[in-house]
C-alpha cells in the first residue's frame, strides 16, 4: 500500500493495460444492455420514442432553429455533391474526359461522399446532442433519480434513442443521398455549363442500385454506432458541466473514426479487392 | 414570431463576424499572448494528433481503393500515384484537418471557455481590465490555424504514403509508376491552396469555439454541452462552405 501510495504515477502506468482493457468491458456491457433493452423499450416507452425520433431528425435548441440535423445534414451533402463536380471536373478535364463527372458523381457520391459526410453530420448533430443531453442529466443527478424510482435508466434512456435514431436515419440518409446528387448536377450542369442529357446519360448509366443499397446499409450501421459511442460518453459523463463539455468533444472524436473505418471496412467487405463495377458495361 | 426566427441566427452571426473583426485587430496590437498561445498550440496538437492519423489512414484507403477500381477500369492503374496523390492533397488533407480540428481541438476549447463563463471567470477578467478577445480569442485561434497547418501536412504525407502501401501490396500496381505518377496532377499550387484551405479551416474552427464558450446562454452542464454541440455543427458547416469556395477560387487560379 505505501509502495502504491509514493509511486502513484508508476502504477497508473503499469495497470494502464487492465484499465483500458476494463473500460472495453464496460463499454461492450453497456452496448450489451442498451441494445437488450430495446424490445422493452418500444413496449413501454413508445410515446418517448415518437417523441425522440422528432427531436434527432429536427434537433433540440438552437439547432432545431435552423432547421435541426436534417437541413444541417442536407446541407453538408449539398455542399460536398458541388465540391465533388468543381474537382472532378476540373481533373477529369485535365485528360480529356469531363464528360464523365456524371458517372463520377453516381460512383463516388454513393460510395464514398454521401455516407461519410452523413455520418459526419450525424455525429455532429443528433450524436453531440445525444452526448450534452445525457451528460447534464447524469450530473444533476437525473440519472440516479430515475434509478431510485425504479425506472430502468439504459432502457428509458439509451434504448430509446437507439430505436428513434433506427427509425430516422432511413428518411434522412434518403434525403442526404438525392441532395448530394442534385447538387453535382446543379453545379455541372449549371455553373460548369455542362449539357445536361450527357450529364445525365452517364450519371443514370453509371448509378447502380445495388450499390446504393450498401450505402443504406452503411448508414445504418454508422448511425448505430454514433448513437452507441455518444450515448456512453453522455451516460458516464464526469465532473460538472466542464466535463460534459469535453465528454461531448470526446464522443465526436470517437464517433469520427467510427464513420470513416466503419465506411472502409464496409466498403471492402461489399465491393472486395476488384471492386464490383464494369466501366465497359 | 417570423422576426424572432430570423433575428436570433443572425444576431448570431453578427456577433461571431465582430468577435472575429476585434481577434485580428488584437494581432497586431500588443501584448500578444504568446504563452497562451504555445500552451493552445500544444494542446489542441495533442488532443487532435491520434485521431487524426486514425480517421487519415482508413479515408485515404477507401479514396485509393475506389480511386484504383476506377482507374483499372479506364486502363490506367499506372496512374493511382497521381490519383492517390492529388486526393490526399487537395481534398482529403483539407477536409480530414478540419473535422479533426473542429471535432476534437474547437469542442474542447469551446468546453474550456463556456465552463469559464458559466463561472463567470470571463467577467472577472473583464472588471480586472483584461479584455477577453485579446488574452483568450486571438492566441486560441491562432493556435487552431497553425496546428492544422501542420496537421494539413502530416494528413498529406500519411495520405501519399497509405495510397502507396495500399495500391503497391494489395491492388498490385507498379511502383516505380506509382512514384513517378505523384506529382502528375499535383503541383506547388495545389499544394498551397491546401496549405490555404487548412489554415483558413482552423481559424474558422477557434473562432467559432471561442465565439460559442464566450456566449453561452443559461447555466449548468446543458448550456455548456449545448454550446459544444452548435460548436460542432456551426463550425462544420462554416468549412464546408468554405472547402467549396476555396476549391473553386484555387481551380480559376490555377493554370491549366
Amino acid at each position: 500500500m505505501t509502495l502504491r501510495a509514493l509511486n502513484p504515477r508508476v502504477f497508473r502506468e503499469l495497470e494502464r493495460p487492465i484499465t483500458t482493457l476494463g473500460q472495453i468491458g464496460e463499454q461492450t456491457t453497456f452496448y450489451g444492455k442498451a441494445l437488450a433493452g430495446v424490445p422493452y423499450a418500444v413496449r413501454h416507452y413508445t410515446r418517448d420514442i415518437v417523441r425522440l425520433t422528432a427531436e434527432i431528425s429536427m434537433g433540440a435548441g438552437t439547432l432545431a432553429m435552423i432547421g435541426g440535423t436534417l437541413v444541417i445534414v442536407g446541407f453538408l451533402t449539398l455542399a460536398t455533391g458541388g465540391t465533388l463536380a468543381v474537382q472532378g471536373y476540373s481533373s477529369l478535364g485535365k485528360i480529356g474526359i469531363e464528360a464523365l463527372t456524371g458517372f463520377l458523381a453516381a460512383l463516388i457520391n454513393v460510395r464514398i461522399t454521401a455516407p461519410v459526410v452523413a455520418g459526419v453530420g450525424l455525429a455532429a448533430t443528433f450524436g453531440a446532442g445525444v452526448t450534452a443531453q445525457l451528460g447534464a442529466m447524469r450530473s444533476n443527478q437525473e440519472i440516479d433519480a430515475l434509478e431510485a424510482m425504479a425506472i430502468r435508466p439504459i432502457s428509458f434512456l439509451v434504448s430509446t434513442r437507439i430505436a428513434a435514431g433506427m427509425i430516422a436515419i432511413t428518411p434522412l440518409y434518403s434525403i442526404a443521398v438525392i441532395l448530394s446528387f442534385l447538387a453535382s448536377r446543379f453545379t455541372t450542369v449549371f455553373l460548369l455549363g455542362q449539357s445536361s442529357g450527357l450529364y445525365d446519360h452517364y450519371f443514370s448509366t453509371f448509378l447502380s442500385p445495388t450499390d446504393l443499397l450498401w450505402s443504406f446499409l452503411q448508414a445504418i450501421l454508422m448511425a448505430l454506432a454514433i448513437l452507441f459511442i455518444h450515448t456512453y460518453f453522455g451516460y458516464t459523463a464526469t465532473g460538472g458541466p466542464a466535463g460534459v463539455g469535453l465528454a461531448t468533444g470526446r464522443a465526436v472524436r470517437a464517433s469520427l473514426i467510427a464513420v470513416v473505418s466503419i465506411t472502409l471496412l464496409v466498403s471492402l467487405a461489399i465491393y472486395g479487392t476488384s471492386g464490383n463495377f464494369n466501366l465497359s458495361g | 414570431m417570423f422576426s424572432r426566427d430570423v433575428s436570433q441566427p443572425l444576431r448570431a452571426v453578427g456577433g461571431l463576424l465582430l468577435m472575429s473583426v476585434d481577434a485580428v485587430r488584437f494581432l497586431f496590437r500588443r501584448p500578444f499572448q504568446a504563452r497562451e498561445f504555445l500552451e493552445q498550440s500544444w494542446f489542441v496538437a495533442r488532443v487532435a494528433l491520434l485521431p487524426t492519423l486514425l480517421v487519415a489512414i482508413p479515408f485515404t484507403v477507401l479514396v485509393s481503393f475506389t480511386l484504383n477500381i476506377l482507374l483499372r477500369e479506364l486502363g490506367a492503374a499506372d496512374l493511382s500515384g497521381a490519383g492517390a496523390a492529388f486526393g490526399a492533397v487537395t481534398q482529403i488533407g483539407p477536409l480530414v484537418t478540419v473535422l479533426i480540428v473542429a471535432g476534437a481541438g474547437a469542442t474542447s476549447m469551446c468546453a474550456d471557455l463556456g465552463s469559464r463563463t458559466i463561472r463567470d471567470e470571463i467577467d472577472a477578467l473583464e472588471v480586472m481590465g483584461v479584455n477577453p478577445v485579446q488574452r483568450l480569442v486571438t492566441p486560441r485561434m491562432l493556435a487552431s490555424g497553425l496546428v492544422a497547418l501542420l496537421l494539413n501536412s502530416l494528413v498529406c504525407i500519411t495520405g501519399i504514403l497509405g495510397g502507396y502501401v495500399f495500391s503497391v501490396f494489395i491492388q498490385q500496381v507498379n511502383p516505380g509508376s506509382f512514384a513517378a505518377g505523384i506529382t502528375v496532377l499535383t503541383g506547388i499550387p495545389e499544394l498551397l491552396i491546401s496549405g490555404v484551405k487548412a489554415a483558413l479551416f482552423g481559424l474558422i474552427a477557434g473562432l467559432v469555439a471561442c465565439y460559442r464558450g464566450l456566449v453561452i446562454t443559461g447555466r449548468g452542464a446543458q448550456a455548456v454541452g449545448n454550446a459544444v454541440n452548435e460548436t460542432v455543427v456551426f463550425a462544420f458547416m462554416s468549412l464546408f462552405v468554405v472547402n467549396v469556395v476555396v476549391t473553386a477560387i484555387g481551380i480559376q487560379m490555377t493554370p491549366k
